[in-house]
């Protein structure tokens, strides 16, 4: 590893094969350049945009996002939707606002700007700015490329929504005049053709189209500036320097620019980089050979644009993005582009942390997770890890972030899941071992928090932003960690995986993605995808009743009214019913009830457990309300219970899964719990023999 | 004999004092952590009763808390009781012990102590209300006003740089700097009450000051020898806790047992520090005037 200033670093891809990229359909090309003055925060660009008619339809007005236009005032969608506080960050109503300001669009020398307008097509909000129409003086036909000369001046607002400066630092995402999508009839299922360009809103930013970037940045010559894309040009001049990058086949740009930045390079290599058991695994579940799942790998270039403050982590975080680029090239498909650029925010920027762009994407540091007792708290790794692979689900699988957020952030969550859990073990550990895993975290957000939409809905109409975070990110992920229990691993890894190949470079729709988790012909899952994504469905398992008694045969009156196995003499005490259980040598009769709520039907698993160790087992298809279960046994029932594998992850209160009988005679979780709590009770108050 | 020699030695010989101040501490305990009875109670019944007895289980401890934050948030607020009720009896008590300690009397013990904390009880509150309001009155002029400065002057700096990490090294030193003197002159002050060298708080808080006078650095470093002595005997305790790792009810019952020796071997450091503190003080008091005062 080696620790490069910035006019080095941009000497790195050398040497590297160039990406293997299919390509997609592109449909712009920018040519843009920006200047900052990080004194005054304020940016002056100009941009060539082609952009070629994708449709059948002629088209009479483009439709343009001005992001930052949402930090304008607070009159703004984003800011009506967030409130000025958003990912733990609040905002600076004082100098922090920005905005974005066309002054200039020409086409074929027409100017258009004086004609265009603000719409806003998602909540009709009339002081929201960052949807710009522009009337065009004659449609552009199909597949004709209209070359658009634009500027703009734009203030880069104080970060807290993403996007902004803290100090010095600067994060530049969604900040250039971006063309919005014409969708030609049959993209997304679409019936007819037409705009899509929504507002920026609180919860999401995303949809473009494909296209080249070539992007001049001028800076300040102190300023080490980090982009989505390769450096391929240097010129200083008066103390500012002016960088320019290229990056082909991406649907957006995104750069950083901070002096403080230590630059740590290195590269993935697939022969060193990939662990051979997982090369192993994902081979059997998914039956390819080994040579053909390697086969689309390269090198891929990492940069990570570090904090000073944040030099211990430089490991921690190469060590994720390699894993990350190994585990999503093994069971995806090998990431295509020839580099990597990883983002660290000052910690008092985190509202420009873990943030997703192509080929770029910043993570989250906090420097007392370097310290003991919280050196084994992966979230700087878990952010690594979640927002490189969005680079996927949002980037390569060009998903509509606005219409679809689970399609974003609900897949990746799935996969965030199982990179880290199997890569640490836990998300959250501290001495002696006592931790969280990664999926544990979001299986409790499922399944314990209260649910007020279905996963489907566009973002900026769920019930409140927790119903975003919940139907977006943990019940989405939960649910298909769910459907992977349900289909097995081999068919839903090959399902999964045909998914993720199928569209690349795509535009795909959640229609899409359940195609292929249906091809395998499970029922259930086709229900739990009509009752998750489309409905509110839940399901929680439960033993009501377990019970156990001797089985002595006849007992009452029998027809000669002589009492059996009872005396009836009403002077003589009762015999205690526990002794004479327990000197009872069998056959016993047990009794289990095992109920389903909620309407998401499943099969369930069910062991019945004898004093004697013996399991009894059964399956339940989970298709009524209720079943119950008798059961003759030499040894008593002493537990029952639901899901013992705990396969049901979506299973709402995992606690009423199991049911004792009074004969269970094992240690007690309580009394340990109860010994531990007194102990750091007291641990609590002998401190206070430190002061008092 | 040095302070420490004579303090090292009175935690041995003085057992029985150390057995009053553990049990302050078990029964303050053991009164607010009846809650925890019930708190558990589930675990008995539900589905991470044998994972949780076999070690950890993250997920079922994490549907534990979601599903019984209410009754967790009682046993907070139960655990901030305890804290209150053995505050008090620290106050109350070491007026008691340190008497015994003069006295030299290893036993009986018991009626001594809760019979002298109750004469001292009203001075020693006292001085401990004095020893709030000092603490306080330094901590905010010390600790909270030059790191507000430092925080003002570094509002622009970014994290980890000089001046934010200047203002929390500063919080740190400063305010255990704070501490030990303010809890010096407190301590000091309950030595002379429990010595009759003062009837109240204000004149205890005025021969405190006297004994500190050209000697706080060795007083400092007495207190600094016993407060390192209490942390590595936590320390080393709940380390062998955490290894314990019950599986039956027996050797749950032995990691109580255990725990508890260790909490009464941190009460015997507690003796060791009042015996050495009071052999300090004791080296330090002016020679008896052949005249009288």
């Amino acid at each position: 590893m080696r620790r490069l200033a910035f006019a080095a670093a941009a000497t790195l891809v050398l040497g590297l094969p160039a990406a293997a990229l299919e390509a997609p359909r592109k449909v712009v090309d920018y040519d843009i350049a920006v200047s900052l003055d990080p004194a005054t925060k304020r940016v002056e660009g100009t941009e060539t945009l082609k952009w070629t008619n994708p449709s059948e339809a002629p088209v009479g007005e483009l439709r343009f996002h001005l992001y930052w236009n949402a930090f304008r005032n607070d009159r703004s969608t984003l800011f009506r939707e967030s409130g000025g506080r958003l990912r733990e960050d609040t905002a600076d109503t004082g100098k922090g606002w920005g905005y974005t300001d066309v002054t200039s669009m020409k086409w074929d020398g027409a100017e258009l700007i004086r004609g265009a307008r603000f719409e806003s097509p998602d909540d009709g909000n009339r002081d929201d700015r960052t949807v710009l129409v522009v009337p065009l003086p004659r449609p552009v036909a199909p597949g004709e490329t209209a070359t658009l000369a634009i500027a703009w001046k734009a203030k880069v607002p104080k970060v807290y929504a993403r996007a902004g400066y803290v100090r010095d630092f600067f994060m530049f995402g969604q900040w250039f005049p971006q063309i919005g999508v014409f969708e030609p009839k049959g993209r997304r299922r679409r019936t007819d053709a037409g705009w899509n360009c929504h507002q920026y809103h609180a919860n999401s930013e995303f949809y473009a189209d494909w296209g080249d970037w070539k992007v001049a940045i001028t800076v300040p010559e102190k300023f080490v500036v980090g982009s989505a894309g390769a450096l391929v040009d240097t010129k200083t001049a008066g103390g500012k320097k002016t960088l320019t990058f290229e990056q082909k086949s991406v649907h957006n740009f995104a750069f950083t620019a901070d002096p403080r930045y230590v630059v740590v390079e290195d590269v993935f290599d697939p022969a060193k980089d990939i662990p051979k058991d997982e090369i192993a695994r994902a081979s059997k579940t998914l039956g390819r050979s080994e040579a053909d799942l390697l086969a689309g790998f390269h090198k891929v270039a990492i940069r990570l644009y570090l904090q000073p403050d944040h030099l211990a982590f430089d490991r921690r975080h190469i060590e994720a993005q390699k894993w990350a680029l190994a585990w999503t090239g093994l069971w995806l498909f090998p990431y295509p582009y020839a580099q990597i650029s990883i983002v660290d925010p000052p910690e008092d920027g985190m509202g420009a942390g873990g943030m997703e762009y192509e080929t770029i994407y910043t993570t989250a540091t906090f420097k007392w997770m370097s310290r003991w007792p919280f050196s084994r708290f992966v979230v700087p790794e878990t952010v690594t890890i979640h927002e490189f692979t969005h680079g996927y689900w949002m980037g390569l699988l060009a998903s509509n972030e606005f219409e679809e957020s689970w399609m974003d952030e609900g897949i990746n969550t799935f996969t965030e899941q199982l990179m880290v859990d199997s890569k640490y073990g836990y998300f959250l550990q501290v001495p002696p071992g006592i931790g969280l895993r990664d999926s544990d975290v979001y299986r409790a957000y499922a399944s314990l928090s209260q649910d007020h939409d279905p996963i489907l809905a566009p973002a900026w109409k769920f019930a409140n932003g927790q119903s975003y975070g919940r139907n977006s990110y943990d019940q989405p992920g939960t649910t298909i960690q769910q459907i992977r229990l349900l289909l097995g691993e081999e068919a839903f890894w090959r399902a999964f995986r045909g998914y993720a190949e199928r569209w690349r470079f795509d535009f795909p729709t959640s229609e899409d993605f359940f195609d292929f988790m249906r091809a395998p012909g499970n029922p259930v899952v086709d229900d739990l995808i009509r009752k998750t994504w489309y409905g509110r469905g839940w399901v929680d398992f439960s033993i009501l009743v377990a019970s156990t008694r001797p089985d002595d045969g006849f007992t009452g009156f029998d027809d000669a009214d002589k009492p059996v196995n009872f005396d009836p003499d009403p002077r003589k005490p009762e015999k205690n019913e526990d002794d004479e259980d327990r000197n009872f040598k069998g056959p016993w009769q047990s009794l289990v009830t095992v109920v389903r709520d909620g309407s998401i039907e499943m099969p369930a698993h069910v062991v019945m457990t004898l004093k004697d160790g013996t399991k009894i087992e059964r399956t339940w298809d989970g298709a009524g309300d209720w079943i119950k279960y008798r059961v003759t046994s030499s040894s008593p029932l002493v537990k029952a219970e639901v899901d013992p594998g705990r396969r049901i992850v979506l299973d709402r209160d995992p606690w009423n899964n199991v049911r004792y009988t009074k004969r269970y005679e094992g240690p007690s979780a309580a009394l340990k719990a109860r010994v531990y709590a007194l102990n750091l009770l007291e641990i609590l108050l002998s401190s206070v023999w430190g002061v008092l | 004999m040095s302070a420490l020699g004579a303090g090292l030695r009175a935690s041995l010989r003085h057992r029985r004092l150390a057995a009053v101040l553990w049990l302050s501490l078990f029964f303050s305990a053991l009164v607010f952590g009846h809650t925890f009875r019930k708190l558990f109670a589930p675990l008995d019944e539900g589905a991470f009763r044998e994972s949780l007895v076999k070690g950890w289980d993250g997920w079922g401890v994490l549907t534990f808390t979601v599903k019984h934050w209410d009754a967790i948030g009682v046993a907070i607020a139960a655990a901030g009781g305890a804290v209150l009720l053995f505050a008090l009896l620290q106050v109350f008590l070491t007026g008691g012990v340190l008497r015994a300690l003069v006295a030299g009397r290893a036993r009986p013990v018991f009626r001594l102590v809760v019979a002298e904390s109750a004469g001292l009880f009203k001075a020693n509150l006292w001085a401990t209300l004095r020893f709030a309001l000092t603490a306080t009155l330094w901590m905010a002029l010390l600790v909270a006003a030059p790191v507000r400065v430092l925080g003002k002057l570094g509002k622009d700096a970014p994290p980890h740089t000089f001046l934010p990490e200047l203002a929390f090294w500063w919080a740190i030193a400063a305010g255990s700097i704070v501490l030990l003197n303010v809890g010096l002159r407190y301590d000091l002050a309950r030595v002379a009450l429990a010595r009759g060298e003062a009837v109240n708080a204000r004149g205890a808080y005025r021969v405190s000051k006297r004994r500190l006078r050209g000697s706080r650095p060795s007083a400092i470093l007495l207190a600094v020898v016993w407060l390192a002595v209490g942390l590595a005997v936590q320390a080393l305790f709940t380390s062998w806790g955490l290894r314990w790792s019950p599986r039956t009810n027996g050797s749950t019952s032995g990691l109580f047992v255990f725990r508890q020796v260790g909490f009464f071997v941190l009460a015997m450091a507690r003796v060791g520090f009042w015996a050495s503190l009071l052999a300090w003080e004791n080296a330090r008091r002016p020679a008896p005037s052949l005249y009288g005062v």
